[in-house]
């Protein structure tokens, strides 16, 4: 007779007592969201809380440390903590005849960062100096390292002294400025700043709990009003799988980046809505011209665009949640040529053109081939994306049909960055996040292919590269846009890549959340984070 | 004593050995750190050249390693390549929520498996040694990940009994509260473990049982239950002790999985953060203590073993 099996369940019993007494009593859910509290399932913590220095987003950032211009909604710059946008219109931008240019920014007066200092110019002044400091080591020097030197002729106004023309001046200070009654003098590496950052955002930082979550709150005397939300708990949930099920179970109010393939799963979740933005990027296959001959002639470039179906691509793998695009600058961009389309589905028009351009299935196996030689290709893209998985199948399906071979080629995060960085593949399946600037100079110039910027097609072609840089160093936007409108005419024509979708952008958000409004951009969903509230 | 000072001995150099080919392993793994930096548009080659430069990177790998074992030789582990922050410190941080995790899971795992295996060598009653040999098969079969799945979507989402993932509800963090969060990965952990130990000591008791001592035992008039628990188990104990603090040091890295489904701030979700990023000074102390963490282990089981069972002395 064995005295185990008693023994054992009063064990178990005692143990879920134990557990079901601990903290609130009954295990009731987490609260819900409220104007007390807001958590937000994040899929990553942070490296740095310092903007000018972190690899990765900077939502969290972005709450405490406020930029002086941001993207909106809609994609169009609006003034934050500069009183507007500086144009040659209103005087902010003067061009200098020695080919340099000079940016003038005005500060909105009463600005203090939050330990009650003054925000001023001198705070400008030194964050583009500390940039440019070869001592410290932020993410990119862009656009600072164009600056010559600056002037505050008061507190309240920065000169720019920039020694050539530069288009993108408007987003110099996107990500905001260093304090220098802080940093001044200290090793920006090691400060305490990059644990806790001092800004004049709408929140500060509360709490960081390593591995497990940021808790920021409210700043209550901020210069916009006092934000509705009092704290915002940021959750590092890296598993996406259980970001949904603590969303379910209520653990998380709030998850921004959704991955696409869980959008069915929180559909069925109560109290939430998906919302969708569009975003300033787009999934395309990038052809490596200098790696496959094949690539070389326009009319194989051509037919592999005519042998997709895109809209079925997306209204099957993405469910519809995608729309097509024909190039890099997207729809919601100033500079984005709407009357510019690309070929159509048309598989007989492929057949057409591999014909003419000499392949032909000579040797029965269902390949083109010319000279022996088979028209196949590996086709590179990042492993651990559902998504981008069933895009590849569906590609190759598409291509085979037309008589073109693809291997498929799953490569892991860091290891797929050198690869397509040295130029180690045949065709790249991925999207570029494009800057809100819409500079594609670094894309397509025939002198841009890596290291020198990300131009991995190896397209070289004078007439674009010359419109590309005239583009990039006129200031005048209405010129400037000609210019983009041409040159996207000209990367229609010369197709050196097959644009797929749009990188729209999911957020889930709790219903009855008022103010959120998502961004196509990299200033994220928490950009306006200041007007959210519940009206319960 | 002189069992212990020869086993130490020994063990530097294979930790040695361990950290060169540690070293290599990661190295040899494609891309780097700042490779995923290129993916902002943003982002220079000038830039990305700077800061490998500033990080020591760009020096030829024997030197690197050179230069690391010699830091360790003085205790300085180096900074994280992710945050700049120091390595022991990532670490340290860490470290009470897996040890929390892992000793949960391992006093769970110890208080299944014994009773479990006890009843299954016995064979009696019929039914339930089934029934447990059935679920100990279960166990290892089961995938992690899925069980920890299965377990959060019934008792956190449809039961609402038990929180989802997380190590303490917000704002509490009393001890009620943090066993509530314990209970769900400390089981899902603990289930594949107990598995492998009941078949294991269940064998071992199954070889122990049938002997002439333990038949010399219940012939002497001692209870049954005298017999299997002062006797039998005190035989079959060594061998599955054995097994069980090796199975136990892995259990310290091996909670990788388990720590990801439940979003537990443990060792096992820094290595995995560690491993995409390519920290390598973080991925090098954290197989240097999984590596001394074994040998730790070995060492302790030859001991227990020693005293444990006379024959092997």
């Amino acid at each position: 007779m064995t005295r185990v099996a008693p023994m054992a369940a009063r064990a178990a019993a005692a143990a879920l007592m134990l557990a079901a007494c601990g903290g609130t009593g009954e295990r009731a859910r987490d609260a819900g969201p409220s104007n007390a509290l807001l958590v937000i399932g994040y899929d990553r913590e942070p490296d740095t809380m310092n903007r000018f220095a972190t690899h990765i987003l900077e939502d969290i950032q972005g709450c405490i440390v406020e930029p002086l211009v941001v993207a909106d909604d809609s994609m169009r710059l609006v003034p934050v903590l500069a009183r507007e946008v500086p144009t040659p219109a209103n005087g902010g931008v003067r061009l200098r005849a020695d080919g340099g240019m000079d940016v003038t920014w005005r500060l909105r007066p009463g600005i203090r960062w939050h330990d009650g200092v003054p925000f001023t110019a001198a705070d400008l002044k030194f964050t583009v100096e500390a940039i440019n400091d070869p001592a410290w080591n932020p993410e990119s020097t862009d656009g600072f390292d164009r600056i010559a030197s600056v002037e505050t002729p008061d507190s309240l106004t920065a000169v720019l002294h920039y020694r050539e023309r530069y288009a993108p001046y408007a987003l110099q200070f996107v990500r905001g400025a260093l304090p220098r009654h802080v940093l001044a003098g200290q090793d920006l590496d090691r400060h305490a700043y990059n644990r806790n950052p001092l800004g004049t955002g709408p929140y500060r930082l509360a709490e960081w709990k390593t591995g497990e979550y940021i808790l920021l709150e409210r700043v209550t005397d901020y210069w916009r009003g006092t934000p509705a939300i009092e704290r915002l708990q940021f959750r590092f949930i890296p598993n996406a799988t259980t970001r949904v099920t603590q969303l379910a179970a209520g653990g998380v109010h709030l998850i921004p980046f959704l991955p696409w393939d869980l959008h069915r799963d929180v559909a069925r979740v109560p109290g939430v809505e998906v919302r969708r933005t569009m975003g300033n990027g787009y999934e395309h296959v990038s052809l490596n011209q200098r790696r496959v001959p094949a690539f070389r002639d326009v009319r194989v470039r051509r037919a592999l665009w005519h042998a997709v179906d895109r809209t079925l691509l997306v209204r099957t793998v993405l469910d519809g949640l995608a729309p097509v695009v024909d190039g890099a600058i997207q729809p919601m961009s100033w500079a984005h040529a709407a009357d510019v389309t690309g070929p159509s589905f048309d598989p007989a028009a492929a057949a057409a053109l591999l014909d003419s351009a000499g392949w032909r299935d000579r040797d029965g196996d269902g390949i083109r081939d010319r000279d022996g030689q088979p028209l196949a290709f590996t086709l590179m893209t990042s492993a651990g994306f559902v998504t981008r998985e069933q895009v590849a199948q569906a590609l190759q399906a598409q291509w085979k049909a037309v008589g073109v071979a693809t291997t498929i080629d799953l490569v892991d995060g860091t290891a797929i960055a050198s690869r397509w960085f040295a130029g180690d593949f045949d065709a790249f399946l991925h999207w570029w996040q494009m800057p809100a600037d819409p500079e594609i100079t670094l894309f397509f110039a025939k002198d841009r292919t890596p290291p020198a910027g990300r131009n991995i097609n190896y397209l070289v072609d004078d007439s674009l590269t010359t419109l590309l840089y005239r583009s990039d160093a006129e200031i005048d936007q209405g010129r400037r846009r000609a210019l983009l409108v041409a040159a996207q005419r000209r990367i229609m024509t010369l197709v050196p890549e097959i644009p797929l979708y749009n990188t729209t952008k999911l957020d889930v958000v709790p219903v009855g959340l008022g103010g959120f409004r998502g961004n196509p951009t990299n200033s994220g969903p928490f950009w306006n984070v200041h007007e959210w509230r519940f009206d319960r | 004593m002189s069992l212990v000072l020869r086993r130490i001995g020994h063990a530097l150099p294979l930790l040695v050995a361990v950290s060169g080919l540690a070293f290599a392993l990661i190295h040899a793994a494609p891309g780097g750190p700042l490779e995923l930096y290129l993916s902002n548009p943003n982002v220079r080659p000038e830039d990305i050249a700077r800061l490998r430069s500033a990080l020591g990177l760009d020096r030829p790998l024997p030197e690197q390693y050179l230069r690391w074992l010699a830091g360790v030789a003085r205790g300085e582990w180096g900074y994280s390549l992710m945050d700049g922050r120091p390595v022991l410190q990532r670490i340290t941080e860490r470290l009470p929520a897996t040890l929390e995790l892992v000793l949960a899971a391992l006093g769970l795992s110890l208080a299944a498996a014994v009773p479990a295996a006890v009843v299954s060598a016995r064979g009696r009653p019929r039914w339930l040694a089934r029934v447990l040999q059935g679920a100990a098969v279960a166990g290892i079969s089961l995938p992690v990940f899925w069980l920890g799945l299965a377990l959060q979507l019934v008792f956190a989402v449809w039961l609402g009994w038990l929180p989802a993932a997380g190590r303490a509800s917000l704002g509490d963090g009393g001890l009620g509260d943090r066993l509530q969060h314990l209970v769900l990965p400390a089981v899902v952990l603990a289930a594949v473990h107990a598995a492998a130990w009941i078949r294991y000591l269940r064998s071992s008791l199954a070889d122990v049982l049938p002997l002439a001592c333990v038949r010399a035992a219940r012939a002497r008039g001692l209870s049954p239950r005298r017999v299997l628990w002062g006797h039998a188990l005190r035989t079959a104990w060594g061998p599955f002790v054995t097994v069980a603090m090796l199975d136990a040091a892995l259990l310290l890295s091996g909670a990788v999985v388990t720590e990801s489904v439940f979003a537990w701030p443990g060792l096992g979700t820094l290595f995995t953060d560690a491993i995409a990023r390519r920290d390598y000074p973080v991925l090098m102390a954290f197989l240097m203590l999984a590596a001394a963490v074994v040998v730790v282990a070995n060492l302790l089981a030859d001991l227990v073993q020693a005293r444990l069972d006379p024959r092997s002395r």
